[in-house]
Parts: C-alpha cells; sequence; structure tokens
C-alpha cells in the first residue's frame, strides 16, 4: 500500500480521522468522486458491525478482587523503605567495648562471691556449738574398684579434708609401706623418724 | 503506599491545589486530574484509574489471546506496571491509550514465553499471515455485510473466529481501531508502530476479515 501523504490523508478521511482544512479540501475533491464516498460509508458500516458485535469494554470477573489483587501487587513490588543507618558517636566506639568489658569483670565477681556465700550458709545451717561436724559436699569420688564407697568430709573449722572409704579389705600388718614411698638417700632429714642414715651402716 | 515517583506532578494544577474541582470534565480530564493524584501516591485515586480502564484493557487482551484466566493475570499485571511507570507518564497522550500500550507489551511478553514453554506446542494458526492480493480495494464491498437480523451472539462468535485466524498485529490494529476506537495516531503509539505500518496493516486485517466472513455474507 501507498502511504505517501495523499493515501495516508485518504486513509484518514475514509475513517473519519480528518478534520479542519484537510477535511474540507477532501470533501470537495471527493464531492467528484463517488467510489471513494461509497468507500467511506461503507468503512464506516464496517466499524459500526464491528463494534456493535465485540464489546468495546467487558468487566473482568470477580472486579473487586480484580482490583485488590492489583493493590496487593503494588504492595509487594513496591520496596520497602530503608531508613539510614545513623552514624555511631566517636565516644561510643570505645566507650562501648570497654562497659561490656567492665560488666564481664563484674559479673564474674558477682558469681565468685556468690559461690562463697552460699558454703557459708550451709555450714552455718548444719553447725552446732562451734563443733567441726560433717559438711554434705556435692562431689563424685571416683573409686577405681568395684563395691568401695567414699564418703567425703570436711570442716569449716579445720581445715583437714577426710575422705572415708568403706568395703575396702584390711590392710594385712605384713605389708611394707616403704617400698610405696620413694626416699632420698643422700639427703639429710631433720626428722626424728627412726632412720639411721650414718655412712658407716650405709657402707656396710 | 510509597509514591511512585517522588516527583512533583506533571499535570498543572490551581493555586489552591485543587484540579479542576469546580468545572466539570471530561473523561480525559478526569483521568489526568486522577493520575495526577496517584502520581503523588494517592492509592484510592489509582484504584479509581484501574476501575475505569480494567473494562476496556480485559476485553482488549481476552480478544488478543483467548484464554480468560490468563487475560485476567495480564490485565493485573498491565495496571501494577502502569503504577510504576506512572512518574514517566506525560499528559501528551491519554491515559488509555498509554494503557493500552502497557498491555500490548504484555501480551507479546506472554506470547513469546507461552511459545518457549509449549516449544512447538502452540498451534501455529495463530501467527500464520494469508497474502492477500495487494490490488484489492481497501473497504469492504456494500454487498457483503451480513445480514442484520444474524443475532448478536452468533455474529460476534463468527467475528472472533475470523478474528483468531489473523496474525497477532493483524488482529491487534482491527481490534484497537474498530472495536476500541482508537485513532491511527494513537495505535501507533500504542503499538510502537509508525503511522504508514498501521494504515497497511489494518488494510490488510480488513480485507483478510472480509473474505473470512464472505461465506457469511453471502448466505444471509
Amino acid at each position: 500500500m501507498n502511504t505517501n501523504p495523499d493515501e495516508a490523508n485518504l486513509a484518514l478521511w475514509l475513517d473519519d480521522e480528518l478534520e479542519g482544512a484537510e477535511l474540507a479540501s477532501f470533501e470537495a475533491w471527493t464531492a467528484s468522486q463517488p467510489e471513494h464516498l461509497a468507500a467511506r460509508e461503507e468503512t464506516r458500516r464496517w466499524r459500526k458491525l464491528i463494534s456493535g458485535a465485540i464489546p468495546q469494554s467487558e468487566e473482568p470477573p470477580f472486579p473487586d478482587f480484580f482490583n485488590s489483587r492489583i493493590a496487593q501487587g503494588i504492595r509487594e513490588q513496591t520496596p520497602a523503605l530503608v531508613l539510614p543507618e545513623k552514624k555511631t558517636a566517636f565516644w561510643k566506639s570505645w566507650l562501648m567495648p570497654m562497659a561490656a568489658c567492665a560488666g564481664m569483670v563484674f559479673a564474674f565477681w558477682i558469681g565468685a562471691k556468690s559461690e562463697t556465700r552460699s558454703i557459708a550458709s550451709q555450714i552455718t545451717e548444719f553447725d552446732v556449738a562451734g563443733a567441726p561436724r560433717a559438711i554434705p559436699v556435692e562431689q563424685i569420688i571416683y573409686t577405681p574398684e568395684n563395691g568401695v564407697n567414699a564418703e567425703l568430709f570436711a570442716s569449716d573449722l579445720s581445715s583437714p579434708m577426710v575422705i572415708v572409704l568403706s568395703g575396702m579389705a584390711a590392710i594385712p600388718d605384713t605389708m611394707d609401706f616403704s617400698a610405696t614411698t620413694y626416699i632420698p638417700r643422700e639427703r639429710e632429714f631433720n626428722s626424728t623418724a627412726d632412720f639411721d642414715s650414718s655412712p658407716a651402716e650405709v657402707t656396710n | 503506599m510509597n509514591n511512585p515517583n517522588g516527583e512533583p506532578s506533571k499535570i498543572e494544577q490551581g493555586p489552591d491545589g485543587s484540579i479542576g474541582a469546580d468545572v466539570p470534565l471530561s473523561d480525559h480530564e478526569d483521568d489526568f486530574r486522577l493520575v495526577a493524584l496517584a502520581q503523588k501516591g494517592d492509592m484510592r485515586a489509582y484504584d479509581e484509574l484501574v476501575t475505569r480502564h480494567r473494562g476496556k484493557i480485559f476485553a482488549m487482551i481476552r480478544n488478543m489471546i483467548h484464554q480468560e484466566a490468563d487475560a485476567w493475570d495480564i490485565s493485573q499485571d498491565v495496571f501494577i506496571k502502569a503504577w510504576h511507570a506512572l512518574p514517566r507518564f506525560e499528559a501528551k497522550a491519554r491515559f488509555s491509550t498509554w494503557l493500552y500500550r502497557i498491555a500490548h507489551n504484555a501480551v507479546y511478553d506472554w506470547t513469546r514465553k507461552r511459545k518457549i514453554e509449549s516449544a512447538g506446542e502452540l498451534n501455529d494458526e495463530i501467527f500464520e499471515r494469508e497474502r492477500i492480493d495487494s490490488a484489492s480495494f481497501t473497504t469492504p464491498s456494500g454487498g457483503e455485510m451480513p445480514d442484520q437480523s444474524m443475532s448478536q451472539s452468533e455474529l460476534r462468535q463468527k467475528i472472533q473466529a475470523a478474528l483468531n485466524k489473523l496474525s497477532p498485529e493483524h488482529r491487534e490494529v482491527v481490534l484497537l481501531k474498530d472495536v476500541q476506537g482508537l485513532s491511527y495516531k494513537e495505535i501507533a503509539d500504542a503499538m510502537s508502530s509508525t503511522l504508514g505500518t498501521v494504515m497497511s496493516r489494518l488494510y490488510y486485517a480488513r480485507q483478510k476479515l472480509q473474505t473470512l466472513l464472505k461465506d457469511e455474507y453471502e448466505s444471509r
């Protein structure tokens, strides 16, 4: 199809899109062109036929839901507002770590102190007339032999701690304890023990 | 709802900020008033715009793809895209024409995607282009008009069946021109095409439809 200005104007005229001076000019020219007048009339009838058969507008199913889905889609696709990050003050950069460290030290000190107090309170609760007495201590004592039980006794007034073993076999009198002890020979002792360390006997 | 642009509206307003509140507005001007409000982030104004134009957009898309469910989804997508593109809308064209352009792109995106997904299963008939004698007359002949007694629903089915046999470009130009009533210039804007191309497509599309509906003309 030739789309030079005349052809284009003819197409516009056939579809009733020309206006003003151009329309007047074409009307004057087509007055003597019956085939063009008929063509325009046919174009008008064609448009009326098509537009009459196919609706220009058709409501979508569930129109309210249609709109709400659009609003939801817009919300979902709109990026969330990102607040600018606040600049940390200079003093906070060193004060906050120090405060955190101080807090940890304080918490450790409080923890140590509270543990001491709890033992003392247990001692006070079971103490009678200032006498040494056993303190139940929740400790697990490992015994290598089966059937041997161990009980731990401690005192608040004296430092010794006693472990009583029950279920062990009696120790025979013939047992040589010296064999279980290491005694350095070239060392002098200020001990009162019956132990002769004179050189004469050694060289015997 | 965030403002889609954050920029000042391109619609001129009165000194008190009102937009033609006292003067009765045409649909065209009322669209611009609502667009100006929507550009400022007024979701209710945009909802009103959706309500005004959803029927035309849905009908257009449905006639293009012939699937109601997909047309429903694509129509919504058109309005969501239009919202995000509102900052770029200028009052140089009608809002409806601008929507048709977005709808045009959405339909062709859908067609391309569907063509890829179906991988050959797509009915090639909708893309078939039967050549028409270029020497034929530019308008349907008067003796081939269908009988006026044909029921509208029956006529609609026959016309839609004939439209389905057109290429997407020819079908779209007929729908925009003869159904939606857009001018050549508006169709060229909506289809991102030239005026001459639109005229040529409409010429061939009408000829093809005339040929396809010829039996119907002659039987009545």
